[in-house]
């Protein structure tokens, strides 16, 4: 049996079995042919994006505190100009109103507007999401790369000094919180102790001083540490999984059979048993991809990192209802995507499943 | 389709993934390279600083911008940057905070205190060429006045205006509805009107879109990234001079830390803190070369308020704060079980002054300190005492009964974010259990809403004093309660005492400047008997900057005062860069030697492994 | 999967049911225990959650329960590591050695109750959705399909901020947002115990849904829980640190997670004070790698197709 760790949301532990989506094998099974598949997919995918968004709308309207009179900071105000900020951000209607409002709004792309930066949320999170894509797509293909090819390598060395290095490696990073390396790392690269020199910079992605190729240089000094402590903390899960896919494939008949035909362990190894073994590890790499977005709000924090994630723990401290419910949207909406992508690459690159 | 997938698994797959993994390295040693190779780029510049190219000066904020439109924005950060972009039509001086000339040069006022004639300076331009005029001025206050989206951030001044007029470019005239007392101080920034009059929402507009911002201040608005940085360059022309800076730059760390070792690293000039430095890194930093650590006396008060039960001007109670601390013995005692040495020795470790009365030390005239007799000394016996005389005595299990019978347990509103709420808390914790009471540290982000009900026992309180106290003052006034409970008043923690108030009109009507000190120092007398505002500390505000970055810089008040968050732009427009650049680019240029030979080693290394991973493939070929 | 706790059928004669059973289950639990021992990974995780849970139980023999007093703290502010204080002491003088022993009651205890309830969740849905299937099971499937694409630390940090800031939210967050996993493992595994055909002979033999579900489906979706349990408390620990890092947690109780906070918050990062930031991360990242190596080699004596820790 497989288990859904490679479908899941949280901080998944890396198991041997979460290579397989289980949701793909069955309905793979049962369903007709793969366009038929794919709506059963996409259908899926957009039921789950309504649930959220109704989530998200209901959710933090539990959150305690009248927003209004957060606006206007303990300020004094009379009762009826509180009702006229109500009034303006259309929290005076009844709840079911307020909420086929945020519903047709959503529908044409509208998701309000922020209370504290007065500003549209969609403007907000476009303004943000690049800078959060750029931290998690360079560290996303690093820590990808980096976990299949050591873990191809453990795995046709199981068993030796090698693999065992690289597993209890892989398993301890994935132990440390990502918050606690980043610190060290700024403490160590950034600060500087004696005689390491500081060399990068202690937060931020820019220091707003620099033009041109100096500045997408600028740029990548400071997306050094960040990105080194999201590869560090997220390799190990991509290696493990690999790696066990790996040995699973390596008992199959067709190897033996391969070897005994005398190629040699290395060919074997490229032509037949990655190829093959991989192919599960990139629905992980997909679901990892949607979750890395998400779970970028503690690395933000540490660095400073102007992105969602930072973004997002300003909106609930004050609470920015239309913000929160956004990013919460768009947080979710990535997990979403990603499986989706990851169920419908799924057939088309193992003809085993989806006919 | 099966087929030919497997075809292509059996052939063609792994030549692209192993192009793949090559390019996915190719990019990680990219990644490193780029890292050691930008510190070269920044010395460049650094070297540039000290051999007379553009001067700037970076300052690190804690605070996002929440907009930079002067009628949205709130927040600190934003508002001092609005100091900096546009003239207001008064300053205050940066030696003792009296008012002096800003946009306008003078003014008077009619006998009847309801027309005001400003005269409007003619040297001031906007930094598109136009001239910044008496009718920018009336544009301004007239958009404020009539649409409710532009009156969001500073409504409350135009509020009692009846009519604003600019008759001549020179000339201003406001017309009240009643007299104002803050007619010389309207802190309110004039924009251009050429520029602002084009704008539809005003309740949307945050004036980000389109750089260089047009204005008149000291500083030009040139580049703003949200969260990452706000950009500005030297205003040439300002009529009071030129900045020596060529450019500020304000840069947003989340944490106060990260702001700190960039401190030390030379990548700013300046820390603020929020709202200071925390006394390790002040420590720590007072060691270091080139470093000044500008502990001034703060004017920060740093309170225990106590709930005396919320109420609206009609009658109406609300809230529930604890029914025993309605009884001033009760309140005594809490605060008697409070060591104030304790907290300023150890919360603040020495940057803070003991708390006494109301007003900070920093503005002597209207310092109060309670005589012998009447001081609520630290003295946790006598507050048993007075505990059992109110009739709370102890159960059998030590704990203190209320009059209901149930245990004494007060909820205490802290801030999550202030560190020095959850210090102290812990020692309430402490001392008030001793004492057999039970404290609930109710520790939020946000502590408006369970203020605003009335919902808490004790508060952790603070406000910064203005030269002028009459607004601290006013804020425990009864008139400052809310009309009802659906009001938000300007209160502070409800307190309406008879006694206090006519006090407080007493002041008011005084304009013999010592009396009136002498009159708010009965205020405060009565305010620390009544023990509903317990005043524990008078935080210093601890800053740190560069020495070998910025020569001198303007305290406000300049014999003692803090540099960020003044009511001027002193401190960024008299900022002296420091000549000797060589120091900060000999550490980044040695930091940069070591980052090329780290990044080459790593470099060395992945072509290593490259050279011996194709070997290996040519192995196979044969 | 777990082919030693199959069930097979209850012979008639000999012992009695019960006995047998018992027996049965004694039998695999020391099979169970001499193939554990064959991990060396497994083995030494244990080994150090004996240790942590030995001088997490002791810490109050140890160091006492003043030992997060402010008023009493024996040092002054941020002393560097002596031979009085080991570890050097924290911002108000206390001994940060005997915090960190203390702490690791809070954070051992939090990750062990959130594990519990995650399990406790997971457990239930996963098998009354298994066993009852129709209408109940597509809507528990959709609640557990629906849980599990919500980003998990978003939606506790949500939770957290919605409720007060204590211990139980703390739980109650983590808890109620990493029991997705669990109940779709345990649901497969419902599954594939109740289509053997002894289950039919029991529901033949009149065996109510309690009766199937308590006494056959449990004791075999057991050893699957367990391994899920080592590896959730894994992930708890480190979710809680994390919420008490971003200042969630309950500020007036030490963890681990709280003392990083702590740290940062003193400034200790800039001024390089690593004896207050370095121990914390280390007592989590080995206790968490340990309960990890556990779930692991639990996994890998489970089915040992799997190969994980050979």
């Amino acid at each position: 049996m497989s288990s859904p760790a490679g479908t899941e949301a949280g901080p998944a532990v890396p198991s041997a079995a979460g290579k397989r989506p289980t949701a793909v094998r069955r309905e793979g099974r049962a369903g007709g042919g793969y366009p038929r598949y794919v709506a059963g997919k996409l259908a899926g995918a957009v039921v789950s994006l309504f649930a959220v968004l109704v989530t998200s709308f209901f959710l933090f309207r539990l959150i305690p505190g009248d927003p209004v009179k957060f606006m206007t900071g303990g300020r004094q105000v009379s009762a009826e100009q509180l009702a006229t900020y109500r009034a303006e951000f259309g929290l005076d209607l009844p709840m079911w109103q307020q909420f086929t409002d945020y519903c047709a709004k959503a529908l044409t792309g509208d998701l309000g507007t922020s209370y504290q930066f007065h500003a549209p949320v969609v403007d907000k999170i476009t303004e943000a999401l690049p800078n959060t894509l750029l931290l998690t797509g360079t560290a996303f293909v690093l820590y990808t790369a980096l976990g299949m090819f050591l873990g191809t390598r453990s795995a046709w060395r199981h068993g030796g000094l090698g693999d065992r290095l690289h597993t209890g490696l892989a398993l301890t990073l994935y132990s440390i919180p990502s918050f606690w390396l980043g610190l060290l790392l700024i403490v160590v690269l950034s600060v500087g102790v004696d005689p390491i020199p500081g060399l990068f910079p202690t937060g931020g992605m820019e220091s707003g001083r620099e033009e041109g190729l100096a500045q997408v240089l600028d740029v990548a000094h400071h997306l050094v540490l960040p990105v080194v402590t999201l590869v560090a903390v997220e390799y190990g899960q991509t290696l493990l999984v690999t790696r066990s896919a790996l040995l699973d494939e390596m008992g199959s008949d067709y190897l033996v059979t391969a070897r005994a035909k005398g190629l040699r362990d290395d060919l074997v190894r490229r032509r037949h048993a990655v190829p093959n073994a991989l192919l599960p590890t990139v629905t992980l790499v997909f679901v990892n991809l949607g979750r890395t977005v998400a779970g970028v709000i503690l690395v933000e924090t540490v660095f400073s990192w102007p992105g969602l994630g930072g973004l997002f723990y300003q909106a609930l401290s004050v609470p920015d209802l239309p913000l929160v419910q956004g990013l919460f949207f768009v947080f979710a909406a990535a997990v979403i995507l990603m499986n989706t992508l990851a169920d419908l690459l799924y057939p088309m690159l193992d003809p085993r499943v989806g006919r | 389709m099966s087929t030919h997938h497997q075809h292509r698994r059996g052939r063609t797959a792994p030549r692209p993934w192993r192009a793949r993994l090559l390019a996915a390295l190719g990019a990680c040693a990219l990644l490193l390279a780029s890292g050691t190779v930008a510190p070269s780029a920044s010395a460049e510049d650094g070297d540039g600083d000290g051999s007379g190219g553009d001067k700037v000066l970076t300052v690190a904020v804690a605070q996002s911008v929440d907009s930079l439109s002067p009628f949205l924005a709130v927040r600190l950060v934003s508002t001092s940057i609005h100091r900096l972009t546009y003239e207001y039509l008064t300053n205050y001086d940066a030696e003792d905070n009296h008012v002096i000339p800003g946009l306008a040069t003078e003014w008077k006022s009619s006998p009847d205190k309801l027309t005001w004639t400003y005269t409007i300076r003619s040297d001031s331009r906007w930094s598109d060429g136009e001239r910044a005029t008496a009718e920018d001025a009336a544009w301004t206050f007239n958009t404020m006045m009539t649409d409710p989206g532009a009156a969001t951030a500073n409504g409350s001044f135009v509020g009692n205006f009846a009519k604003v007029t600019a008759p001549s470019p020179t000339q201003l005239v406001i017309r009240l509805k009643k007299p104002q007392a803050t007619m010389t101080a309207l802190d309110v920034p004039i924009v251009p009107k050429h520029v602002w009059e084009k704008v539809d929402d005003f309740s949307e507009f945050n004036n980000d879109k389109d750089f260089p911002v047009v204005g008149n201040g000291p500083f030009v608005l040139t580049d703003y990234k949200p969260d990452s940085y706000v950009r500005l360059k030297a205003n040439k022309d300002f009529w009071r001079g030129a900045p020596k800076f060529d450019e500020l730059v304000f840069r947003y760390y989340k944490d106060q830390d990260a702001a700190v070792a960039a401190l030390r690293k030379g990548e700013v000039s300046f820390v603020a803190g929020s709202p200071s430095l925390t006394p390790a890194q002040a420590d720590s930093l007072k060691g270091e070369e080139n470093m000044r650590v500008n502990d001034a006396p703060g004017r920060r008060f740093y309170a225990l308020a106590t709930n005396p039960g919320a109420r609206a001007k009609d009658g109406t109670k609300f809230g529930n704060g604890d029914p025993s601390l309605l009884d001033r013995r009760v309140r005594n005692a809490l605060f008697k079980a409070v060591d104030r040495r304790a907290i300023v020795d150890k919360v603040f470790q020495g940057h803070a002054v003991e708390g006494a009365g109301y007003i900070p030390p920093r503005f002597s005239s209207y310092f109060f300190e309670p005589s012998a007799g009447q001081e609520l000394a630290y003295d946790p016996q006598q507050a048993a005492e007075l505990l059992d005389e109110a009739g709370y005595r102890t159960g059998a299990d030590g704990k203190r009964l209320g009059k209901d019978g149930k245990p004494l347990d007060y909820r205490v509103l802290c801030h999550a974010t202030d560190p020095n709420d959850k210090a102290v808390g812990k020692y309430l914790q402490e001392w008030w259990g001793e004492l057999g009471i039970s404290v609930t540290l109710d520790c939020l982000d946000n502590v408006t809403d369970p203020w605003l009900a009335g919902e808490y026992d004790l508060a952790f309180d603070g406000w910064s004093v203005n030269p002028d106290p009459d607004f601290v003052l006013s804020i425990h006034t009864c008139d400052a309660l809310p009309a009802t409970p659906k009001d938000t008043g300007a209160t502070d923690n409800f307190i309406c005492d008879k006694e206090y108030d006519a006090l407080y009109a007493r002041q008011l009507a005084e304009y013999d400047a010592g009396k009136r000190a002498g009159i708010v120092k009965q205020l405060e007398s009565r305010l620390y008997d009544t023990g509903y505002m317990n005043v524990m500390a008078y935080p210093n505000a601890v800053e740190a900057y560069r020495t070998d970055q910025i020569e001198s810089i303007t305290t406000m008040p300049s014999a003692a005062g803090n540099i960020y968050g003044q009511d001027g732009y002193w401190s960024w427009w008299s900022a002296v860069p420091a000549d000797s650049g060589d120091s900060s680019g000999g550490s980044s240029s040695t930091g940069t030697v070591i980052g090329i030979a780290a990044g080459v080693v790593v470099l060395a290394g992945l072509v290593v492994l490259f050279a011996v991973r194709r070997r290996a493939t040519a192995d196979d070929r044969e | 999967m777990s082919a030693e706790t199959t069930g097979t059928p209850v012979e008639p004669g000999g012992p009695g049911p019960r006995a047998l059973a018992r027996r049965r289950r004694r039998a695999s639990a020391a099979r169970f225990w001499k193939e554990y021992r064959r991990h060396r990974a497994g083995v030494f995780g244990l080994a150090a959650l004996v240790l942590f849970v030995l001088v997490a139980l002791t810490a109050p023999l140890t160091v006492g329960s003043d030992v997060d007093s402010v008023t009493d703290a024996p040092g002054q502010p941020l002393e560097s590591p002596s031979g009085r204080f080991p570890l050097g002491t924290d911002q108000f003088g206390r001994n940060l050695l005997g915090l960190l022993v203390w702490g690791s009651r809070v954070s051992l205890l939090v990750g062990l109750l959130a594990a519990a309830l995650s399990v406790l969740i997971g457990a239930l849905i996963g098998i009354t959705a298994g066993h009852f299937r129709g209408w109940y099971a597509t809507v528990m499937m959709r609640i557990t399909d629906w849980f599990l694409v919500m980003p998990t630390l978003v939606l506790a940090i949500v939770l957290a901020t919605v409720l007060s800031r204590s211990l139980g939210t703390v739980v109650l967050a983590i808890g109620v947002t990493t029991w997705p996993t669990t109940a779709r493992l345990v649901r497969a595994q419902t599954l594939a115990v109740e289509s053997r055909p002894y289950i039919e002979r029991a529901k033949a033999l009149g065996g109510g849904h309690w009766h199937i579900m308590s006494r056959h489906v449990l004791p075999n979706v057991m050893p699957l829980v367990l391994a899920q349990t080592t590896l959730i408390i894994s992930s708890a620990i480190l979710a809680e640190a994390t919420l008490a890092f971003l200042g969630l947690g309950d500020p007036t109780v030490v963890s681990w997670g709280g003392l990083l906070q702590d740290a940062r918050e003193a400034g200790s990062v800039s001024s390089g004070d690593w004896w207050y930031l370095v121990p914390p991360g280390i007592g989590i990242a080995v206790v968490a790698l340990a309960f990890t190596l556990c779930g692991r080699a639990v996994e890998a004596v489970l089915n040992p197709r799997l190969g994980v820790s050979r």
